[in-house]
């Protein structure tokens, strides 16, 4: 055994190592603030070398164009609201144009991931970074949110407005409404740490898919509750309102508005009071992204890995893949594979049943008949539509969730358009559940589709579906996007593929709907089914053609889909 | 003389203005066990996507058991076995999930793909995670999934980007008795690793890159006895050498040719 002997050479080269190794200088946080800065723009500057870079460059000019000019026109209507309510001395309704504000703030990051940037905490700290420095590149990150920017427009908006009508305020609003802006920045980072915490890991993952969705389908409930409450005597509204308006009070935007209306009032004391209780909710909200942060900065260990069981004596069998006779043995297996990535997906799963629960929306308490009391014909044709675009994050992505795996599929001795309609295949095996599933509730909730209303929507969906389908497929290997469970924000298709399916999505239902009017105009609802059977037929020759030249798409763009998809 | 396994004919590709591999002319004979070798950035790993279909050469040829990788893709890869860089593994499948779908994806019945399934799982040593996810398996675990993959359909020819790197002694040495193993029945394995000592006991032939371009190519000995000649060569125009001289290892002989052997650094002087 060989033993190396320390004490020769050990106390020497330390002596000298002090001082060989010492760091030039200690790294300041501006500096790395400003490397990071830099990093990002590197970053941004070399993925317009590929084309997919440079098509995501022209979708983030287009939208942000969309979130600019939403943001100067929701500051001069907020701005022209909010001057009113102070000039006819309605101060404390303010409240309302600082809920949606708040809503917007910390609600549409969550929901619109595709268009939110988030940074990777695990790479940043192997940098000899400080916590402050850290905290802040967190912090400054958020401050990048189209959400943050948006919401700070529309709060200026409010100040202008506020001051506009009693201009001594102006500087106490200023002030109220950037303590306000500073706790929304901190709760939405606070969210958004959290949130990363608990898609750290599977099981959580799939809880907080769970608790997300339901979040998104009791969003839905907005709109009919708003109906009900629409719908009954002002006498009963106006208590309602004042229910609310209590219960809203004690949260940032409710203090928020009464800070300002108690100064408007002349009532300092209130209005301090009101302050130093928003200013808490800002501390509470550092405090716990403080506590999170930390936890990451001092390299919390999240891990996933299988524990070891003990060994079987017995040679397991496992089972054999599915038997499906109409399938080659490869389009089975790709089938067979999609169908148990999304079972294991729980978002995925809850998208099942969203179709149903919209049919329990419409059927909302304050109508007798709910939303399709005018046009019950319409229930099921809308629920298929829907159904369709709630494929969009499966079809027009289709190899997010197979990161590097994709590098098989190129690997494997199947032609690509093989494994395209395995995956398309898995889909409309999902779409043809929702669509039954749509046709039950419409039956249980409403009432049994006619013959002619189901045909035409069969009809309508053999012209659709296709269609979506073949762009899907383009669109899977010009735009794609790898799906990472456990960042927040990589859950969602590309920027570019979004609005692309949004595009495609709003021609399909446009052509329908024009059908659907000439079959109304004309009382006959066969013209519908008529009208559809061409288009169908060439939809699906359009399906056909495109999968043929999807081979070769494919090999032309392989190197971009697996750098894409396969980069860690 | 029996045409080679694996042939390439002026193989280049270029990324831009980069030329990555430049005229590569491989010729890997039946049954070699052969070691790509070559510093970082030679050029091994897009070598091995070109012969394996996941990147398209600039220009030049690939024969793989005498057909046209280009123009025979699909009957090629029928035959061929891929551990790529990365691994290709699809992540939310259980190892016997995963073995399952790739042996039918090559072809197999269901019941032929199951049970090869179920001995290379036990072969691997993964037999006791049968529901653990892939994307929760340790590194090793899915390099010996990947490889266990990779030669489901009993392939002619395996190509494997790095099969050891990041892998512990316990996890290579199952790899190892997997490669001896398909040497055995008389397929071709080729292979980049950075581990020489491992390539050097691995491998009857070498192959090395480097700045793109094919430097040397044959069995370890003749590479060894082409380096030495020239080392001897050398010497006698400037000093004679007395006495043996030490059988030089493959690190010796890979650093030789590629002339990565540092002199004194005069750089660096703040280290």
């Amino acid at each position: 055994m060989v033993v190396m002997n320390h004490s020769e050479t050990g106390p020497a080269r330390t002596a000298e190592s002090n001082n060989s190794f010492r760091p030039d200088a200690v790294p300041r946080a501006r500096h790395q603030m400003a490397a990071v800065a830099d990093l990002r723009w590197r970053i941004f500057a070399n993925s317009l070398r590929t084309f997919h870079g440079r098509l995501e460059l022209a979708s983030r000019i287009f939208v942000g164009i969309a979130f600019l000019a939403g943001g100067i026109g929701g500051a001069i209507g907020l701005g022209a609201t909010a001057w009113y309510l102070m000039s006819s001395g309605d101060a404390e309704w303010l409240g309302a144009l600082l809920w949606p504000v708040f809503l917007f703030w910390q609600l549409f990051p969550l929901m619109a991931t595709a268009f939110t940037e988030n940074l990777e905490s695990a790479s940043l700290l192997r940098f000899p970074l400080t916590y402050r420095s850290y905290f802040c590149i967190r912090l400054a990150y958020g401050s990048l949110d189209p959400a943050t920017t948006v919401a700070s427009f529309w709060l200026a908006g409010i100040t202008f407005g506020v001051a506009a009508a009693k201009p001594r305020l102006f500087p106490w609003t200023a002030l109220v409404l950037l303590i306000f802006a500073i706790s929304n920045l901190l709760l939405a980072r606070m969210t958004f740490a959290w949130l990363e915490r608990w898609l750290a890991q599977r099981r959580t993952r799939e809880i907080m898919g769970i608790l997300f969705f339901i979040c998104i389908l009791s969003l839905q409930l907005v709109g009919p509750l708003i109906a009900y409450y629409g719908h009954r005597k002002k006498s009963e509204t106006r208590i309602f309102g004042q229910e609310l308006s209590v219960a809203q009070k004690p949260l940032p935007p409710g203090l928020a508005a009464a800070a300002i209306a108690r100064a408007s009032q002349g009532q300092v004391g209130a209005s301090l009071t009101y302050f130093l209780l928003l200013s808490l909710y800002g501390l509470a909200f550092l405090w716990l992204l403080n506590f999170r942060l930390r936890a990451e900065y001092r390299g919390e260990n999240l891990s996933e890995s299988a524990r070891r069981k003990p060994a079987s004596a017995e040679p397991q069998a496992f089972s054999p893949g599915w038997n499906l006779p109409l399938l080659s043995g490869a389009v089975a297996a790709v089938f067979e594979k999609e169908l148990r990535y999304l079972s294991r997906s729980g978002p995925m799963l809850f998208t099942l049943v969203v179709p149903l629960f919209m049919l329990l929306v419409f059927r909302s308490p304050g109508h007798s008949q709910g939303l399709f009391a005018h046009a019950p014909e319409l229930t099921f044709p809308l629920g298929a539509a829907y159904s369709l675009l709630l494929l969009t994050n499966l079809s027009y992505n289709n190899f997010g969730a197979d990161g590097t795996g994709l590098q098989f599929f190129f690997a494997a001795p199947v032609r690509f358009s093989n494994i395209m309609i395995g995956k398309n295949l898995a889909h409309t095996a999902i779409f043809v559940w929702e669509v039954a599933l749509v046709w039950l509730g419409t039956t249980v909730l409403y009432r049994p589709p006619s013959i002619r209303i189901t045909l035409a929507t069969v009809a309508g969906i053999l012209f659709a579906l296709p269609i979506d389908l073949a762009a899907g497929n383009i669109f899977s290997i010009y735009s794609p996007s790898r799906i990472e469970a456990g960042v927040f924000g990589r859950q969602r298709a590309s920027l570019t593929t979004v609005l692309a399916s949004f595009g495609i999505r709003g021609l399909l239902f446009g052509v329908a709907t024009l059908m659907f009017w000439v079959s109304r105009r004309y009382e006959n609802s066969w013209i519908w089914l008529l009208a559809f059977l061409p288009p169908a037929l060439v939809a699906c020759a359009t399906y056909a053609f495109t999968l043929k030249g999807l081979d070769q798409m494919a090999l032309n763009h392989r190197e971009d889909l697996i750098s894409q998809l396969s980069r860690m | 003389m029996d045409s080679p396994t694996i042939a390439t004919e002026n193989l280049t590709r270029r990324f831009g203005e980069l030329v990555a591999v430049e005229e590569v002319n491989l010729r890997v004979a039946a049954g070699q066990f052969f070691g790509f070798l070559g510093p970082n950035g030679a050029g091994k790993s897009t070598t091995i996507k070109m012969l394996t279909g996941l990147l398209a050469p600039s220009s030049g040829r690939i024969q793989i058991l005498g057909r046209d990788l280009i123009t025979n893709t699909v009957e090629v890869k029928r035959q061929i076995g891929v551990v790529p860089e990365g691994m290709a593994l699809f992540g939310r499948l259980t190892g016997p999930e995963y073995l399952n779908f790739v042996g039918r994806m090559y072809g197999l019945d269901r019941q032929t793909a199951a049970s090869r399934a179920s001995e290379l799982m036990e072969f691997m040593q993964l037999v006791d995670q049968p529901k653990t996810m892939v994307t929760d398996y340790s590194h090793g675990m899915q390099k010996k999934l990947a490889l266990a993959a990779a030669v489901i359909h009993g392939p002619r020819v395996l190509f494997l980007d790095e099969p050891f790197e990041g892998v512990d002694a316990i996890a290579a040495g199952t790899l190892k008795a997997m490669l001896q193993r398909m040497i055995a029945r008389g397929a071709t394995v080729f292979l980049t690793s950075h581990v020489l000592e491992i390539v050097e006991r691995l491998c009857t032939h070498v192959g090395i890159i480097h700045r793109g371009r094919l430097v040397a190519q044959g069995s370890i000995e003749e590479l060894r006895a082409g380096v030495e000649a020239q080392a001897a060569a050398l010497a006698d125009t400037t000093t004679a050498v007395d006495g043996p001289r030490e059988r030089l290892t493959l690190e010796q002989i890979f650093l030789r040719i590629v002339g990565g052997a540092r002199s004194a650094d005069p750089e660096l002087s703040w280290l």
